[in-house]
């Protein structure tokens, strides 16, 4: 069984935000203002994938099938830092598609190109995607790259069994979790729930995935007319990002003890008219 | 006239539904387009929350598109019966809620008609021909301003972001629409529904107060003084990410970027730093009252209460002087039911 997952390269969404700057010309936030880290869904989309594999050698010993991890990224050469980082968690492979020289992306144009990568992988069985991505939280690429292959596809499922010719899926719905069969192939957006919190790398497996080489694959090999992709992209324009203003002044409630805090904030409150 | 159509995949009307038709009703005035609310539903009776669907005032029609084949959710058959609306009804822009069922047809159903999709869209205009859209980036820390011109155009609106509409529902001519279901392009299958209860029974999109948990609660335990808190004055527990992740409560309880939209009239943010991706959650917050032990938390920039300290000393002193003061009116524990909670 062969499983992909889609991981892209972004700006650490964790960053303070005191630092964080925007850059008018590019559109986007200012370069270098914080750490290129895996968007955190496709980590959580990486543990799951790992999670698959590890239940099935624990149910059949050496499977006579087993299963294989490919890690995929669209992007310029700096987004090999993430399929290190799928690397160094065992993935068994890691392919670059490389975007150097091409027009920026945007979630069709990306979906269409994995999904010629997942055809040149052929047979693949699922595909994993984050839900959306940390920094324009787009929650597109994985639901497009189902509609373009014409598969199965379940949204924010956080945990996958394999059973039989079918896969279970744990998705969140607005009132708690449901339990999806998926026909094989297939394509999950995954979301964060306890059990998919992704697993630190082993320092050894870290510094083999730093020496691994990466195929890189270009946008021509993968799609006859690549300009066409741009072309033919349905799409919004960016006008403008700026920085929302905030100017609240918060009340600090001061008091000798506790109990005294506790009051002050209560009449604080029927002051408002929230109790 | 231009046409914008709200798609609901569902059979209940709450207020974000409401508020996805207000969003199309505010852009549709601008526009002078006209609005069409669409339900997708197994049946095209016993519709919940329906009002006065056949007043012939309302500029806004409702159209339900029914079949017995939708009665349990597939994602296949939601998109084919979205798309057969559209091919009908041509609307240049197309409008979801936030919902989760809705979050996974509408980039499925753009990729399919070849329309631009914009998510978590908070603020809507129209520019002559052009629509003009406004969505927190970067976990919230910047708002893009997108321009569409070209149209098909598919919309998720975020909750608690709009005025929802509260007027009635015109009825459609015919307002029930034929559409045909394909059992066969089924692929996924619901097999088992697992409900996670709200915290206190209150649920959190209706509450009009809400406690809620971070990492900094260190542990399970410290819900159970939240839920104690939230029980006295009648609100519902949230949660960071971070609390989730841990497996302290269950992941329906995060609030933020990710998790629920929320707009209490307070939100006591306890152990939680008040990270953006938490903080765009919460934007529709009337008071927000800070406690962490971290005077330089990021939430004491949000908040318009704060007190600097550790919660296990202050949640009890906010526990025993609401009991004492509350002695001193009924004796009794106050009611925890929300106005309006199911
Ligand atoms: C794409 C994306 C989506 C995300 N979606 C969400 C989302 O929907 N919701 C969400 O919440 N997060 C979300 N996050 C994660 C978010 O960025 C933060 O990591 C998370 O909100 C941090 O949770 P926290 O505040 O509980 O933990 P921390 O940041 O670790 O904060 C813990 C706080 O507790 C305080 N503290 C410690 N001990 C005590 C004590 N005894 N008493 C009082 N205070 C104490 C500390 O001072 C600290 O401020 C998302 C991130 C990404 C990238």
């Amino acid at each position: 069984m062969r499983i992909v997952v889609c991981l892209t390269q972004i700006l650490d969404p964790e960053m303070p935000p005191s630092e964080f700057r925007l850059d008018p010309q590019r559109k986007a936030a200012a370069e270098g203002i914080g750490q290129l880290v895996v968007s955190i869904f496709d980590e959580n989309a990486l543990e799951v994938a790992l999670q698959v594999r590890e239940h099935i050698l624990e149910r059949k010993g050496a499977p006579s099938d087993p299963v294989e991890i490919v890690a995929l990224t669209v992007g310029p050469p700096s987004a090999a830092d993430v399929l290190r980082k799928a690397l160094s968690l065992r993935a068994d492979r890691a392919i670059l598609i490389s975007s150097e020289g091409w027009p920026p992306l945007e979630g069709a144009i990306v979906a269409r190109l994995l999904a010629a990568a997942v055809r040149r992988l052929h047979p693949v069985d699922l595909v994993l995607c984050g839900r959306e991505t940390g920094d324009w939280h787009g929650g597109q690429v994985g639901s497009f790259l189902a509609e373009e292959l014409g598969w199965a596809s379940v949204s924010f499922v956080s945990r996958i069994e394999v059973e039989g010719e079918t896969f279970l899926m744990r998705r969140q719905s607005d009132e708690g979790w449901e339990i999806v069969r998926a026909r094989r192939p297939a394509v999950a957006t995954i979301t964060n729930d306890e059990t998919n919190v992704p697993r630190l790398p082993k320092v050894r497996d870290t510094m083999l995935a730093a020496r691994a080489s990466l195929p890189v694959w270009t946008i021509p090999e993968l799609v006859e007319d690549p300009h066409t992709l741009w072309e033919t992209s349905a799409r919004v324009a960016v006008r403008e990002l700026f920085i929302p203003s905030s100017s609240k002044v918060c009340e600090l409630i001061e008091g000798e003890t506790v109990q005294e805090k506790a009051v002050r904030l209560l009449e604080a409150l029927r002051r408002r008219r929230m109790l | 006239m231009r046409t914008v159509m709200v798609l609901l995949p569902t059979s209940r009307i709450e207020r974000t539904e409401r508020e996805a038709i207000g969003a199309a009703r505010a852009l549709s005035r601008e526009w002078s387009a006209n609005v069409q609310v669409a339900l997708i539903a197994p049946t095209a009776e016993g519709i919940e929350g329906l009002r006065g669907r056949t007043e012939a005032s309302s500029d806004v029609s409702l159209w339900i598109a029914a079949h017995p084949q939708l009665e349990a959710y597939s994602p296949e058959l939601y998109v084919s019966a979205s798309e057969q609306l559209i091919t009908r009804a041509r609307p240049e822009v197309i409008v979801f809620p936030s919902r989760t069922i809705a979050l996974e047809i509408a980039p499925r159903l753009a990729y399919r008609i070849g329309a631009a999709l914009a998510t978590d869209v908070i603020e809507l205009r129209a520019e002559g021909e052009a629509v003009v859209i406004t969505k927190p980036v970067y976990g919230g820390k910047a708002h893009a301003v997108l321009v569409a011109q070209r149209f098909p155009l598919v919309l998720c609106v975020r909750p608690r972001a709009f005025d929802p509409f509260e007027g009635e529902l015109r009825a459609g001519t015919p307002h029930d629409l034929q559409i045909a279901c394909d059992p066969s392009s089924v692929r996924t299958q619901l097999v088992q529904r697992i409900q996670e209860d709200a915290a206190a029974g209150v649920s959190l999109e209706e509450a009009r107060v809400i406690v809620s948990g971070g990492r900094g609660l260190g542990g399970p335990e410290g819900f159970r003084l939240l839920e104690e808190l939230a029980r006295w004055l009648g609100g519902a527990v949230g949660a960071s990410r971070a609390a989730c992740d841990a497996g302290w409560v269950p992941a329906s309880w995060q609030i933020g970027q990710t998790g629920k939209k929320v707009a209490p009239d307070l939100y006591i943010a306890v152990g939680i730093s008040g990270a953006s991706q938490h903080i765009v959650g919460i934007s529709g917050a009337k008071c927000i009252v800070a406690i962490n032990t971290d005077p330089k938390a990021p939430i004491f920039k949000v908040a318009d209460l704060g007190i600097v300290g550790d919660y296990r000393a202050v949640i009890p002193a906010l526990i025993a002087e609401l009991k004492r003061t509350h002695a001193g009116s009924s004796g009794d524990r106050p009611g925890s039911s929300p106005e309006e909670g199911r």
